[in-house]
């Protein structure tokens, strides 16, 4: 067996060359000045301090704000589409998972492009308003229109993960619960959610990192003032040329990821 | 009460999926639209189909998009599986590490991944195209297929490949006949994710590709800035091959008896090896630079089918590329992309000139230089036309609504921004340097001015407005949001505002008595290039009286050319003032190029303003 030991070896090396080094690059980017040579290097903290200004926070915290929001209602859309589904025949179940993957498959950005046509001050929705006689109202560029965005996009990454952990579940265990006497919310509370909950962190993991990070639905939906920290890091390096302050960043950036990613594991495993 | 809820639990599914398939729906429906509206059905018509298979831009971005994600799935599968077995079978701690490093690029964001990644690329001057984009879409597939076979192999009973190899076997033919089919269902859900990922990436290739190497996502991004319903042709087309592909998946296992599974093997073979062929094709076609021009040219400038027929004329190949904005251009060539020609703006040229980005213009070489106008020659920024030959030219404005601005308000000239009158019912542009200009006039303030406090005030005045008229910062979208009308007041360049007056005759052009900017974009010559010949007949093809009339027709932007200039004034754009942005007014500037200082000052301070608006 110890022939199969060495297979480990290419992506050693492959995982050094393009995940390991991209991200000493950064580093070193974010703690230096002038570095789009990597030749002078000049140690330096300017970046972060940057950051720490008030129009930088402020975007933070947008970003943030968003990103929670997008989980907490994908959590609770998702978690009953997941419940829902999951009461279905094991066949039916396929079909209607399968619904829910399709539109992931179609590009992200032509979906999020159809959104406009909805929205927009003339578009459809408006249309059906003033056809039923209501006043239209002003939805493009509002965190409603971004927020919607990222719904639509990411939910099925909450859905299927909790699904999955749904129908895996033990039938007998609801069953037991039931004869030892719990009510309908007793049971989902005490057997059925404990259970899914590795499926709930999953999901939250998934739709918190997609949304958190996102730039293109900020862009199309928000509008030109739509600052998250994905179009702060697009521009630093994009049309400002900052490159050092973009990896700032995007250091920190990923530094809130990771956070987040402990925290919500830790809620798993306490509840085990 | 059962059936209540049943019922209501059908419900909520359905609604579910309607918010899931509505927007898919839409797109759907619009793509048979026969006018460009994505908003009204005005009749069906397959128009947009046939433009979609005459846009060679949109189908070299599906070939590679398809291209790029069977390669990443075929290497990304292989490479995954194969560390997955060595995984459990080398040491622990070895086994942890790695482990934890493939973890890194699926639990950070892809953005970061993305930097990252065009970081490496730059710094190692590695030429950003095809091969970055498909290095960097196997890096993010290779940790899903991982964490998808890893698993299966865990759950394998080692004996049975020890007994294989007692029994005789080489270790491959153990791995090949008895691990491998083991852990076949691992392996499928590490397809189908590398699968599902690369074709639906848009930011890490956003960030690493170039060179005109474009996917599917990045033309979307690129065109999302006008409304073109090609994108929904293209994306009913790719709905259409996904359900296909759904139901013939599902309806697989009902013809396994048939003949055409056995050979489904062979068939797979031969569509890989047609797949590999045409890769080595394409990377060749681009790799033959020899008689290829590559232009690089701001978004929705140009007459594309002019770019055609100058390929049909000289027999040369143009590699064609849009920005979004000079700066973002200058950032491109700045991290090592190289281009012949560029066609950027009156200070980016000044920048390019001082920074010895471009060489000089052999006028001789032009044939039709005496088309030009001369009132638009010899600026400051390039005195003497030295190294620019002038493209489209104009100033900025304001677009209002004749039914809705009351007329005596325009004397304000750029107050009437500030006019609480029409709160909320006005677009800026989402350019920092044109949002200052526009304070620094109303200021009474030169618009090159680099002193701080001057600078401060201007930040006061938009603040200000800002906060008084909640004023929507747009892109180009302020093109197809004035043609329908939706609010009263906008800041345009002239250009657009002549092709949005033409489209909607209630609204009108005027520049404000306090001065404003004029510009002048312009074609230049890098100094790397080398095609210098073929270079000045691009040039000189524009300068052509019947090319420039078909450009400024398309674009709508006032031409350079005397000939073009004057018939438009007389066809297309019959008394739209737009088309001729106002000449000799002593208030009026040109932008010159601003010091990395101020301009990273004024970047600060435009982050604020909009950061501003979002509370």
């Amino acid at each position: 067996m110890r022939f199969y030991k060495n297979f480990i070896l290419p992506y050693l090396v492959w995982a050094g060359l393009l995940i390991v080094i991209p991200l000493i690059m950064i580093l070193i980017y974010a703690f230096t000045a002038d570095g789009n040579s990597v030749l002078t290097v000049s140690f330096t903290f300017d970046n972060f301090k940057n950051i720490l200004s008030s129009a930088y926070i402020s975007v933070f915290w947008t970003s943030l704000k968003i990103g929670i929001i997008t989980v907490l209602i994908c959590l609770v859309l998702g978690y009953l589409m997941a419940y829902l589904i999951a009461q279905f025949s094991e066949k039916v179940q396929t079909i209607l998972i399968l619904l829910v993957t399709i539109p992931m498959w179609i590009n992200m950005l032509l979906r999020t492009y159809a959104w406009i046509s909805i929205l927009s001050d003339n578009g459809l929705l408006n249309s059906l308003l003033t056809f039923l006689g209501l006043e239209p109202m002003s939805l493009m560029y509002t965190d409603f229109a971004v927020i919607l965005g990222l719904v639509c996009d990411f939910l099925p990454f909450m859905i299927i993960p909790i699904h999955t952990s749904l129908s895996k579940m033990d039938k007998s265990l609801i069953e037991a619960s039931y004869d030892l006497g719990a009510n309908k919310f007793q049971t989902f509370k005490r057997v059925i959610f404990k259970l899914s909950i590795p499926g709930v962190v999953n999901g939250i993991i998934m739709v918190f990192l997609l949304s958190i990070s996102s730039f293109v639905i900020p862009k199309l939906l928000g509008g030109g003032n739509y600052m998250m920290v994905g179009n702060l890091i697009e521009s630093q390096f994009i049309s400002v040329g900052d490159w050092n302050f973009g990896s700032a960043i995007s250091f920190v950036l990923a530094a809130i990821m990771l956070v987040a990613i402990k925290i919500t594991e830790k809620f798993d495993k306490t509840d085990e | 009460m059962k059936r209540i809820s049943k019922l209501s639990s059908g419900l909520y599914i359905f609604l579910c999926f309607a918010f899931f398939y509505l927007p898919i729906l839409v797109t759907v429906i619009f793509s048979f639209n026969s006018s460009k509206s994505l908003t009204h059905f005005t009749g069906f018509s397959m128009r947009w189909y046939g433009e979609l298979i005459q846009s060679s831009e949109i189908m070299s971005a599906v070939y590679v998009s398809l291209t790029i994600a069977v390669l990443a799935t075929i290497i990304s599968t292989a490479l995954g599986t194969f560390t997955a077995i060595g995984l459990s079978k080398c040491r622990k701690v070895l086994r942890e590490w790695t482990l934890n490093i493939n973890n890194i690029p699926m639990m950070i964001p892809d953005i970061v991944m993305a930097v990252g990644l065009m970081i490496l690329f730059s710094a190692a001057s590695i030429n950003k195209g095809y091969m970055t984009m498909l290095l960097a879409h196997i890096c993010f597939c290779t940790p899903y297929v991982i964490t998808s076979v890893y698993p299966k192999v865990r759950e394998l009973d080692i004996n049975i490949a020890n007994a294989a190899m007692d029994l005789g076997a080489t270790p491959w033919q153990a791995l090949w006949k008895v691990i491998i089919p083991m852990i076949k269902p691992g392996i499928y859900a590490g397809v189908l994710l590398a699968f599902t990922m690369s074709i639906d990436d848009f930011v890490i290739s956003y960030f690493v590709s170039g060179n005109g190497v474009k996917n599917i996502s990045i033309v979307v991004y690129n065109m999302t800035k006008r409304t073109n319903p090609t994108m929904n042709a293209l994306s009913t087309l790719l709905i259409g091959a996904i359900i296909l592909i759904t139901v013939i998946v599902n309806l697989a296992p009902r013809f396994k008896k048939t003949r055409f599974s056995k050979h489904l093997s062979k068939i797979a073979g031969v569509l890989g090896i047609i797949l590999l062929i045409s890769v080595l094709i394409f990377s060749y076609n681009t790799a033959n630079l020899q008689n290829t021009l590559k232009v690089y040219n701001a978004g929705e400038y140009i007459e594309e089918a002019l770019i055609d027929k100058f390929e049909e004329e000289t027999g040369c190949k143009v590699i064609y590329e849009t920005f979004d904005s000079n700066e973002s251009m200058y950032t491109k060539i700045n991290s090592g992309e190289e281009y012949d020609i560029i066609i950027p703006s009156d200070y980016m040229i000044e920048r390019l000139i001082k920074e010895e980005r471009i060489q000089p213009i052999d006028w001789e070489r032009l044939e039709n230089a005496s088309n030009l106008m001369e009132s638009i020659l010899d600026k400051e920024y390039d005195p003497g036309n030295k190294y620019s030959v002038p493209y489209f030219w104009g100033s900025v404005g304001i677009l209002y609504d004749k039914t809705k601005v009351d007329k005596a308000d325009l004397k304000d000239g750029w107050d009437l921004l500030m006019n609480p009158k029409y709160k909320g019912n006005l677009y800026m542009y989402d350019s920092e340097r044109d949002s200052f200009m526009i304070a620094m006039k109303a200021l009474g303030l030169s618009l090159n001015t680099d002193k701080p406090e001057e600078i401060d005030r201007a930040y006061e005045w938009l603040l200000e407005q800002n906060r008084i008229m909640s004023p929507v910062y747009a892109g180009d979208d302020v093109i197809d949001n004035m043609i329908s009308g939706n609010k009263a007041l906008a800041v345009v360049y002239s250009g657009d505002a002549a092709y949005i007056i033409t489209e909607n005759p209630n609204l009108e052009y005027f520049e404000p008595h306090q001065g404003t900017n004029l510009w002048y974009d312009g074609m230049v010559i890098t100094k790397n290039c080398k095609k210098t010949d073929l270079a000045h007949k691009f040039i000189d093809f524009f300068l052509d009286e019947k090319n420039a009339l078909t450009n400024t027709q398309a674009v709508g932007y006032s031409s350079c050319i005397t000939s073009a200039y004057e018939e438009m004034q007389k066809t297309d754009y019959e008394g739209v003032s737009a088309y001729t942005p106002r000449q000799g007014n002593e208030k009026d500037e040109v932008f010159k190029y601003q010091s990395q200082k101020t301009k990273e000052y004024c970047a600060t301070l435009w982050t604020k303003i909009k950061a501003e608006g979002v509370r």
